[in-house]
This record gives structure tokens, C-alpha cells and sequence, in this order.
């Protein structure tokens, strides 16, 4: 009896490496996450970018045009407007990083779970999400911060609210193409429970689909805290952030636009980015799904 | 008379990374009008390649790297994309080996075959492929159809421009055994009634005989041997084709086949299991339904140590539900299912960590049965620590590579991910697997079916060495009635969730007594163009079965359900009646 059957001869690399490689075959997504890496260093590095301090203001250098000693001007409050959207990143960034690690842990969880249970279990939570669903986002976002005030905390749980129900019904999907699978029977024969299934057998194998969803609600969240903070329900004033500026600023618009215009560059550059390096992820991965014919 | 089909020295590469692989090398090959050419092959032979460059289509990354493909006189690869299209449907068609995905589902069949050109009507179509109703079946959708019906309507789809050249592609692959022959048969007769050269791309060199008058063996991309059928069967030349005609049970082995080097078969005697041998497992009016549709109507069997007993029926005859109930995977609706250590009714959850880990499943699909993430040490030392045979980290990974070896693998392959395994290696991981729990009884569930023929020895060969070594008790649940010959000691014969006959291996095969396993009998293809079928083809019967009558017995535990032959004949193809009478157990 033979003992080996031939094995493959071109055994495929690892599978982060693999990953990695992916990855880098995609243009827009190497550029996407540049420009998010660019956005996560100037948001670190703020305080060796600039000497201004983003809160204290100076009255007597308020609502300068941009020039020698401030590149982007100052506001109303003759605070360096370039200081307070470099800081403001950690804020945007800071906020929207947890709130989506937030959503998209949750989302995952539920989304798996309700793949595997099925039954009456998926049944009542996918009610329970399409009503979630059915309340426009600023306005769960309005009702969570007026209910529980504002503050970095609330503005998690609020954007978690909004958008967990999206990512459990897209993880709910990948997932129900891996829960038939035999791997995940063998692991119900053994008569193993629902977290050690979705933990060992569910979650590797959506873990693309994750990242995905990861990077494309990052950009939503972004926006959202950013409208909240504009509409006054975000960020207190003097944080520097770039919704709050914008509102701030706004009224001055005609005498320094620089004051409102740098912060929205900002957002967008960033968004733009989120957005990039989602679409880009999501494809080549898609693609290599196919190539593979998993 | 000059060819329609005539392949020149065809090579086909595929570009992986910088480098070039051939999976076609150097094949020439010729079809007449008329005849059937069969390229028979090992999965990663290039057989589908090659049939897919008749129509000259390449799948993506591989490209022709010499030779020609003529179809009709012209170079398929030298068409222009218009040119190309029209000789597809027209010139050459093709039968996919999934009708059910090649078909829209949410077409009806008329208008998908309408769609599929040509002037003729679609009933007169429908009628050429032997449906019956031509008229109503147009208006129904894919779903609406058995296997066999979709496979007809495929059929229909691709005869539906009057092309010259048909290409087969595993044409009945995943049908049940009487469908399959009820689809040959047709297809055999089409070629002669429309002279069409027709192309047969398959595994199963059983189809290969009954169908085609030259077959040409393919491995690794190369022609291995061409020759008429009748010679290739009879004289075999290549050690590789002799191999490969040994490896095919067959239905009057007594025993597993031993293939040697050379391609000599020797028959390995079955094991003799002992009369005090304890039940392993029992199963008593055992009723499983699915929402309010019955699918196993009061099964009765038991497995003893060291046995195997076969579940055989077709698709839908609730043989792979039995397993799932078994394996705990639903719960029966009525009836009882024990073990020597406790009862077996509850689903795997409920049932206690020591009788859990003592019924296991083997599945039959080995690339989904292993997660594509996982190493395959991995998914072995998961039940190892998880039923707690093996201790520590350690004690678990060094048990793992053991249960490898006892699969005859290299334990270094513990490392590796299973997409980097071939498929007879994962299903033998998946085998590992089971094992992991030290169980007692092995439900292998169509294990064989999605293997290569030499492959699908070497796994019964372990399965029976297996069930030696550890006194397994294994159900073996099989479509195959040649696999089952060759490895079961007793015989369990399925019809829509009531068993029709019981009995040793032996008395079943060589005097079988209800006209069902008479009828799949008939149906099963021997590997061999002359073979006359081993029973006459069964009347057409019903079930007679009553209260307190059901059984009629024949001695030595080998017994049939009551039955009667039908009054009327109600004959249409691929839809028999339901003969059974339901509830009567």
C-alpha cells in the first residue's frame, strides 16, 4: 500500500505573507492606507509639527490670513488654525478608531453567532436590527447624546448604535456561506459550544471580510463624529476638532476661509484614504478568493 | 471520412507566478461523426482542459503553447471572437457535469432552451431528450426538476442549434445509478439518431465503457494509451491503464482488491467477524423528519464490533440522514438508538463527553471537511484535547502525528495546511480526525465518492485495516454497490427511508431478492464494454407490505420487504412512483 500520495508541489506561502502580497498588488490600496499612515504619524507627531499650542489663544493675532508665522492663519480666538487641525487629528482619529473597533467587534460576534444559531435566535435579532435600522443615524446618534450627554464614552457607544446592526448584517452573511461547511459540523459533532466554533472554525476564515467592513465603516464613523461635533453634540469646545472648527469657524468664513477650509481638507483626505484603502482591500482580497476558489 | 474533431500535438500551459506549468502536453486525439472519443483521467490529467480547448476556450492565465485544435475544418484558436461564438452552440456544444448549477434557477426551462438558439421547437427538444410532457415541463423551473430531468433539459439546451460536435463533461457524475443510465443511454442514442461526434470527459471508466468506442487514458497532460474500447479493456498495454482498470471494484469481488505494481488484482479475504462479537451500536424503529416530511421511516439495524455494515440507496433514500442522526448531529422523532455505554437519542450536545467521543463521522467531501486555515496537526490535536484522550500540549501534538502515521502519512505533513494536501491525504486526515476520540463506532459517510479510482482503493484499504486493528464498528453509507462489495460484511438496502432488504454481503449480491436492488444491480456499470449486467432487470413492483407482514425471509439474516409486482406500468423516466406504502414499519 502506498503510504504518501504526491503532495502539491507549489505550496502556497504563509498565509499572512500571502496577505501582505495581495495587498500590495492593489494600487489603491497601498495608497489608501499611505494616506491613512500619513493621517496616524501628523496626528502623533503633532506637538513636534508646531509650536502652538491648539487651546490657548492669543486675541491680538486673532483672524489672520495665512503667512509667515501662521501658515494656515489663526481663528476667531487667534489660536494657529494649523496647530488645531494637526491636534484635532488624535481626536478624530483617537475617537473614530475606538467607536469602529467597537461596531465592528460587536457586529462580528452577533453576526457569527446568529449564522451559527440560526432559528429563532437570528430570527428575533434580525427583527431587532432592521428597527434599529429603520431610525435615521443622526437621529439615534441625537437621542444617545442627549440622553447620556456628551463626551468621548458616549460617542462610542452612540456611532456602536448606528452601526453595529450593518456590520452583523454583512458578518452574518460571509458567515453563512462558512457555516455549512463540514468543519463546522465536525466541530457541532463533538458537540463543542457556540463561541468555541465561531472563535476557531467561523472567524479565520471571514477574518478578509472583517478587515473590510473594518476599514469601510472607519470612514463612515469619521464623518459621523465629525457632523455630531458640527451640529454641537460631539466635542466640547476648545478640543480642537476638525467638525467643531468647521462650525466655529464658519461665520468667518469670508474673512479667513483658510480657518474652515484646512480642517475640512483634512476630514476629506482622510476619508478619501478610509475609503481607498476599503476599496482596494475588498477587491484584491475578493480576487485572491477567487483565484484560490475558496 | 475526415475527422470533426482532430487534435495536433495541443500543448496548454498555465502561468503561475513567472513560471509556466503544462497541463496539456503533446496530445493528439481525433473524433469522427458518429463515434464517441472518451478521455478518461485522474483528477489533474488535463482532461477538462483539453475538452474546454474544443471549444476553444482556455481558463484564465493558461494559454496554448503549440499545436491546433480543428473543429469542423477550422482552427478554433485562430476564430475571431464572433467567428468563435458562432461555432459554440452551433458547432460544438457542451453538457456541463452539474445541470442543476448550469441551469438559471429563476428561468423556466422552455425559455433557457429557447434562448439557446436554433429553429427548433422547444418541445419537440424536450421530446428528443425523452421527457415526458414536453409541453408542461417547459413551463416548469429548474427546481421543479429531478437530477436526471435537469440533466435531459441540459441536454436539450445544448442540442438545441443541431451542432455537430457534442463535449460531455462528466456528464452523469452526481447522479444516481439508474438516472445515470437512463442518461447514457439516451446520449448513446442521440449520437446515432443526429451523427453527432461526441467527446466524454470522465473518471468513472464504468460510463467510459458503456458509452465510447475509443478511449484514450490521460495522465499528467500526456496521452498514456489510445486505443478502440473493446482492446483497451481486454488488452490493456500501459502499467498505468492496467493500474487503473484493477483499482475499479467490481461487483463480483468478494473481498477488497490489492492492486499491485504491475496492475495483477488479488482478492485480500474479508475479515471474519466473530459470532459473540458485542453490538456496538443498535437502531430500532428509528423515524427522522425533517419539518413535517419523513425521511428515514422506521429503520431497524445494528453494528457489531469489528463489522461493517453498508447503507446503500440512492440520493434522497435517507441513508446520510441516518448518519447525521447517528453522529447526533438531529434528533430522531421516534424509535431508539443505543450504544453499549448509553443512549444515543440525544443530539451530540446533550449527549456525555465519554459516549460523545465514541461515535464519530468521517465526511464525504475532504475539502470542506477540514478548515483551510487550520494546519491539519491542528484540526487533529482539537479533538484530542477536547475529548481529553491526550493530556498537555505536548502529549496531544505527539498523539496527532501518530494518528497521521496510523493513516499511513508522513507525520511532518502535520504542518501543513490542507489546501497544500492532496485530496486522498485530506480525506485520510479527516479519517486522523475521528480517530482522535478513540471511538468505537466510525459512520463513514460516502467517503470514496469524490475520489480518484487508485485513491479510493487506498482508503478502503485503510478503512479496512482500520476496523482490524481497532475493532472498529463501521457504517458505510455508499451510492457504490461495487465499493460495497468489496468492503462490507453486511448489507443494508435503503428505498425513501424504509429498508427493502437485509442481509450478509454475500447472499445479497449473488441472490437479490427484491426487484429495487435487482433494479440498481441492473443499473451499475462494470468496467468492462462486454459485461452483461449480473441480475435480469427487475419487474416493476409495489410495496406489500402490512401490519405484522412486512418481512420475508430468505435464512441466514438475509431478508426483503413484502412486495407484489405492479398491476399497471406506470414508466416514466427518472420519476418512478413511490412504491413504499408509508408508515407501514
Amino acid at each position: 500500500m502506498t503510504t504518501l500520495d504526491t503532495a502539491r508541489a507549489d505550496a502556497p506561502a504563509p498565509r499572512a505573507a500571502r496577505a501582505w502580497r495581495t495587498l500590495r498588488s492593489s494600487r489603491t490600496a497601498v495608497v489608501g492606507l499611505a494616506i491613512v499612515a500619513v493621517h496616524v504619524v501628523i496626528a502623533l507627531l503633532a506637538p513636534l509639527l508646531t509650536s502652538y499650542d491648539p487651546i490657548a489663544g492669543n486675541t491680538s493675532q486673532a483672524l489672520l490670513g495665512p503667512g509667515g508665522a501662521h501658515w494656515a492663519g489663526t481663528d476667531q480666538y487667534g489660536r494657529d488654525v494649523l496647530a488645531r487641525v494637526l491636534y484635532g487629528g488624535r481626536y478624530a482619529l483617537g475617537v473614530s478608531v475606538a467607536a469602529t473597533v467597537v461596531s465592528v467587534v460587536l457586529g462580528t460576534v452577533i453576526g457569527c453567532a446568529t449564522a451559527l444559531r440560526g432559528g429563532w435566535f437570528d430570527d428575533l435579532t434580525g427583527r431587532v436590527l432592521d428597527a434599529v435600522l429603520a431610525i435615521p443615524a443622526v437621529l439615534a446618534l441625537l437621542v444617545v447624546v442627549t440622553a447620556l450627554g456628551t463626551g468621548p464614552a458616549v460617542i462610542v457607544l452612540a456611532v456602536a448604535v448606528v452601526f453595529v446592526p450593518q456590520v452583523v448584517r454583512v458578518v452574518r452573511g460571509a458567515a453563512l456561506a462558512v457555516v455549512p461547511a463540514d468543519y463546522v459540523t465536525a466541530a457541532r459533532a463533538r458537540g463543542e459550544g457556540t463561541w468555541p466554533i465561531l472563535r476557531r472554525e467561523v472567524l479565520p476564515n471571514i477574518v478578509d471580510v472583517v478587515c473590510v467592513e473594518f476599514a469601510m465603516r472607519a470612514s463612515w464613523v469619521v464623518l459621523l463624529i465629525s457632523s455630531l461635533s458640527f451640529l454641537g453634540f460631539g466635542a466640547d469646545p476648545p478640543t480642537p476638532d476638525w467638525g467643531l472648527m468647521v462650525a466655529e469657524n464658519r461665520t468667518a468664513i469670508t474673512v479667513v476661509p483658510m480657518a474652515s477650509v484646512a480642517p475640512i481638507i483634512a476630514l476629506a483626505t482622510l476619508v478619501i484614504g478610509l475609503n481607498l484603502a476599503a476599496d482596494g482591500l475588498s477587491k484584491a482580497w475578493g480576487v485572491d478568493r477567487i483565484r484560490e476558489g475558496l | 471520412m475526415t475527422p470533426l474533431v482532430c487534435v495536433d500535438s495541443l500543448s496548454v500551459a498555465y502561468r503561475s507566478g513567472a513560471r509556466r506549468i503544462p497541463v496539456v502536453h503533446e496530445v493528439s486525439l481525433q473524433a469522427a461523426a458518429g463515434q464517441t472519443l472518451a478521455l478518461v483521467g485522474e483528477s489533474g490529467s488535463g482532461k477538462s482542459t483539453l475538452a474546454a480547448a474544443l471549444l476553444g476556450h482556455l481558463r484564465h492565465g493558461s494559454q496554448v503553447t503549440g499545436g491546433s485544435v480543428t473543429v469542423d475544418g477550422r482552427d478554433v484558436f485562430a476564430l475571431s471572437a464572433p467567428e468563435l461564438r458562432r461555432l459554440r452552440g452551433r458547432t460544438v456544444a457542451m453538457v456541463a457535469q452539474n445541470a442543476g448549477q448550469a441551469l438559471t434557477p429563476s428561468m423556466r426551462v422552455g425559455r433557457q432552451i429557447a434562448e439557446a438558439g436554433g429553429d427548433i421547437p422547444v418541445t419537440d427538444l424536450l421530446d428528443q431528450v425523452r421527457l415526458p410532457r414536453p409541453a408542461e415541463l417547459a413551463r416548469r423551473y429548474p427546481h421543479e426538476l429531478s437530477g436526471g430531468q435537469q440533466q435531459r433539459v441540459a441536454l436539450a439546451m445544448a442540442l438545441a442549434a443541431r451542432p455537430k460536435v457534442l463535449v460531455l463533461d462528466e456528464p452523469t457524475t452526481g447522479l444516481d445509478v439508474v438516472t445515470q443510465r437512463g442518461v447514457l443511454d439516451l446520449i448513446a442514442a442521440l449520437r446515432d439518431e443526429l451523427g453527432l461526434a461526441a467527446v466524454l470527459v470522465s473518471h468513472d471508466l464504468g460510463v467510459v465503457a458503456h458509452l465510447a468506442d475509443e478511449v484514450c487514458v490521460l495522465k499528467s497532460g500526456r496521452v498514456v494509451e489510445s486505443a478502440p474500447t473493446r482492446q483497451l479493456f481486454a488488452l490493456p498495454e500501459q502499467p498505468y491503464t492496467k493500474r487503473l482498470l484493477a483499482s475499479v471494484p467490481r461487483l463480483d469481488d468478494t473481498g477488497l482488491a490489492l492492486v499491485r505494481e504491475t496492475g495483477e488484482r488479488e482478492i485480500r479475504p474479508r475479515a471474519v467477524v466473530p459470532q459473540d462479537a458485542p453490538v456496538a451500536v443498535s437502531a430500532r424503529d428509528l423515524t427522522v423528519d425533517y419539518g413535517s416530511s419523513r425521511a428515514v421511516h422506521g429503520v431497524s439495524f445494528e453494528v457489531r464490533r469489528g463489522e461493517v455494515l453498508a447503507l446503500v440507496g440512492e440520493s434522497g433514500s435517507g441513508k446520510s440522514t441516518l448518519a447525521w442522526t447517528l453522529a447526533g448531529l438531529r434528533t430522531p422523532s421516534g424509535g431508539t438508538m443505543t450504544h453499549e455505554s448509553g443512549d444515543l437519542a440525544r443530539p451530540a450536545q446533550r449527549r456525555p463527553m465519554s459516549l460523545r467521543r465514541r461515535v464519530q463521522l468521517v465526511f464525504q467531501n475532504a475539502d470542506t471537511s477540514l478548515n483551510p486555515r487550520r494546519s491539519v496537526g491542528d484540526a487533529i490535536r482539537r479533538p484530542l484535547r477536547y475529548f481529553g484522550t491526550a493530556g498537555g500540549r505536548a502529549e496531544s501534538a505527539e498523539r496527532a502525528r501518530r494518528l497521521i502515521a496510523d493513516v499511513r502519512l508522513d507525520p511532518a505533513l502535520a504542518d501543513r495546511l490542507p489546501a497544500q494536501l492532496s485530496g486522498g491525504q485530506r480525506q485520510r486526515i479527516g479519517i486522523a480526525r475521528a480517530l482522535a476520540g478513540e471511538p468505537d463506532v466510525l459512520i463513514a459517510d460516502e467517503i470514496t465518492t469524490a475520489l480518484d479510482v487508485s485513491v479510493q482503493a487506498d482508503v478502503l484499504h485503510l478503512v479496512d485495516d482500520l476496523r482490524r486493528e481497532r475493532d472498529l464498528a463501521c457504517l458505510f453509507i455508499s451510492h457504490d454497490l461495487a465499493v460495497v462489495r468489496g468492503i462490507a460484511d453486511r448489507v443494508v438496502v435503503l428505498r425513501g427511508g424504509v429498508v427493502v432488504e437485509e442481509g450478509p454481503t454475500q447472499a445479497v449480491f449473488s441472490d437479490p431478492r427484491h426487484p429495487y436492488t435487482r433494479q440498481l444491480m441492473a443499473a451499475a456499470l462494470e468496467p468492462d464494454p462486454d459485461a452483461q449486467p449480473p441480475v435480469e432487470s427487475a419487474p416493476d413492483w409495489t410495496d406489500a407490505a402490512q401490519e405484522g407482514e412486512v418481512w420475508t425471509d430468505h435464512a441466514d439474516g438475509h431478508r426483503t420487504r413484502r412486495w407484489r409486482p405492479a398491476d399497471t406500468t406506470p414508466n416514466t423516466p427518472d420519476a418512478p412512483s413511490d412504491p413504499i406504502a408509508e408508515g407501514v414499519t
